[in-house]
């Protein structure tokens, strides 16, 4: 039986598809077998972050239309045997899948996988609604600065809402000398307002783009810092107790807080 | 909020609780013993509670009983005078009328007990106790009181329908605004979080915001 995670964020661009990417791969490389589901129907780029895209010969939409079985869908990474992304429709919308069907599916997948990690769209429309429907456990992205927090809040709002009450956080691209010179939200901040668990801090690093471009994600990459925080984050969710990475100096809380600006 | 599973509305003879028609005992209990422990103001050693008519079975309210004793509080099953008082407006509605007593204000207070998030709302005629925090970009809207057991950065309106009595109080006070009833105060454009309990208040048509401690 297998574990579902949905990845989200409210807020667009703060790194979703990477995370699901990175915790797919560092789950595979770990020995499980992981399913990564993208739902971000008409703007999909999971395939591109894992070098997928000219592999795919069915999608998402096909499976829940009932077109093809799932597993005629599902495309083998090349490097990674036990990862597999079903990937979904470029050309359709985020209405093409209701809540039900995403049910339905990860029921039947869940036999098969140890893990189904689900790359969530932006938003909190329909493609969230569905997204979320099938997941045991949220993870929600953001990014230290005021809109991005906002937004996470706002979705564990809407995912307590929805009675998804296991919630944890990723905070993602944190520049530690920004964080230092009080120009990003620190750590102690977000948690004050989001108070969820969190399970990890991933920081920026050019690597992520580098890595993107070439499709294979920068956990593999044992000299990436964001590489690094991504397998502590693997690690933390296969139940070890992994401590945080140090990127932040003590003693610069108070003055930080008036980028909270209220 | 239909979500809360117990709700307490204060009396001239006691705090009359009343009970979610969903709720199963077992949540019941732990709501009302976490509420006992967490000594949030209302459970004063001595006071009078009554427990809703009807709803318990007789084991269960002995439970209750037994654990408001523990904490030094009286508790009782309120008569149900509700139901006979609906009978009577049937069968003679106008002399009804005339005969009720004008009926003593009865302050309903509403409780949330989790954090209000961005984009969340509560509207309420009554009074509101939240524990946890009220975010920014949430916000309270009370006829009555607003009681925050945490940090309170979202917007809180007290007094909403014109009571100039009416107050805000939490453990950490930086509200985005702060209304008591048509008199609205916005948050310094910076702000400290606060390390004491504060209250604010109207005094000479201003708010004003005061320590306070618990
Ligand atoms: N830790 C990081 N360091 C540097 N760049 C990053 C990091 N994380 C993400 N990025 C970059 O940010 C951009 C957005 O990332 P990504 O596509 O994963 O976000 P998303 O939340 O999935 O976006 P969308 O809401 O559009 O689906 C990408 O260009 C990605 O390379
Ligand atoms: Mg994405």
């Amino acid at each position: 039986m297998s574990k579902i995670f949905v990845i989200t964020s409210g807020k667009g661009g703060v790194g979703k598809t990477t995370t699901t990417a990175n915790l797919g791969v560092g789950l595979a490389m770990r020995g499980q077998k992981v399913a990564l589901i993208d739902t971000d129907t008409g703007l999909r780029n999971l395939d591109l972050l894992l070098g997928l895209e000219n592999r795919i010969m069915y999608d998402l939409i096909d499976v829940t239309e009932g077109r093809v079985p799932y597993k005629k869908a599902l495309v083998r990474h090349k490097k990674y045997e036990t990862l597999f992304l079903l990937p979904t429709s470029q050309v359709k919308d985020k209405m093409a899948v209701n809540p039900e069907q995403l049910v339905k599916l990860c029921d039947e997948m869940r036999k098969e996988f140890d893990y189904i990690l689900i790359d969530c769209p932006a938003g909190i429309e329909q493609g969230f609604k569905t997204a979320i429907a099938a997941a045991d456990v949220a993870i929600v992205v953001t990014m230290p600065e005021i809109s991005a927090v906002r937004d996470a809040d706002k979705i564990i709002g809407e995912l307590g809402r929805a009675d998804k009450d296991t919630i944890k956080l990723i905070v993602n691209r944190i520049r530690p000398q920004m964080v230092e010179a009080g120009d990003m939200l620190a750590m102690d901040d977000i948690n004050d307002i989001l108070s969820i668990d969190c399970i990890g801090q991933v920081p920026d690093d050019v690597k992520v783009v580098t890595s993107t471009n070439r499709g294979e994600p920068c956990i593999t990459m044992k000299d990436s810092q964001a590489g690094q925080a991504y397998r502590n984050i693997v690690g933390r969710i296969m139940g070890e107790n992994v401590p945080f990475m140090k990127f932040e100096k003590e003693g610069f809380l108070a003055r930080l807080k008036h980028v909270f600006g209220m | 909020m239909s979500e809360e599973i117990v709700k307490i509305k204060g009396g001239a003879a006691g705090l009359q609780l009343s009970f979610a028609p969903q709720a199963d005992f077992g949540a019941i209990e732990a709501e009302l013993r976490r509420r006992l422990e967490s000594g949030s103001g209302f459970f004063l050693r001595g006071t009078l509670v009554l427990l809703p008519p009807d709803v318990l079975q007789d084991n269960e309210r002995t439970a209750l009983q037994k654990m408001f004793h523990k904490y030094g509080l009286i508790c009782r099953v309120a008569r149900s005078e509700a139901k006979t008082a609906v009978k009577t407006v049937k069968k003679q509605p106008e002399q009804q009328k005339q005969a009720a007593p004008p009926q003593p204000a009865v302050q309903e207070m509403v409780v949330v007990n989790r954090t209000l998030r961005g984009g969340q709302e509560i509207k309420t005629p009554s009074s509101v106790l939240v524990c946890g925090n009220v975010n920014p970009g949430a916000q309270i809207i009370a006829g009555g009181s607003i009681d925050i057991r945490g940090t309170c950065r979202g917007l809180v309106h007290a007094g909403a329908y014109g009571d100039t009595s009416a107050f805000v109080i939490a453990d950490h006070l930086m509200p985005t605004q702060i209304r008591i009833a048509d008199i609205i105060a916005r948050s310094p454009d910076k702000q400290e979080k606060t390390e004491r309990a504060e209250r604010a208040s109207l005094k000479d048509g201003k708010i004003v915001i005061e320590p306070i401690e618990r």
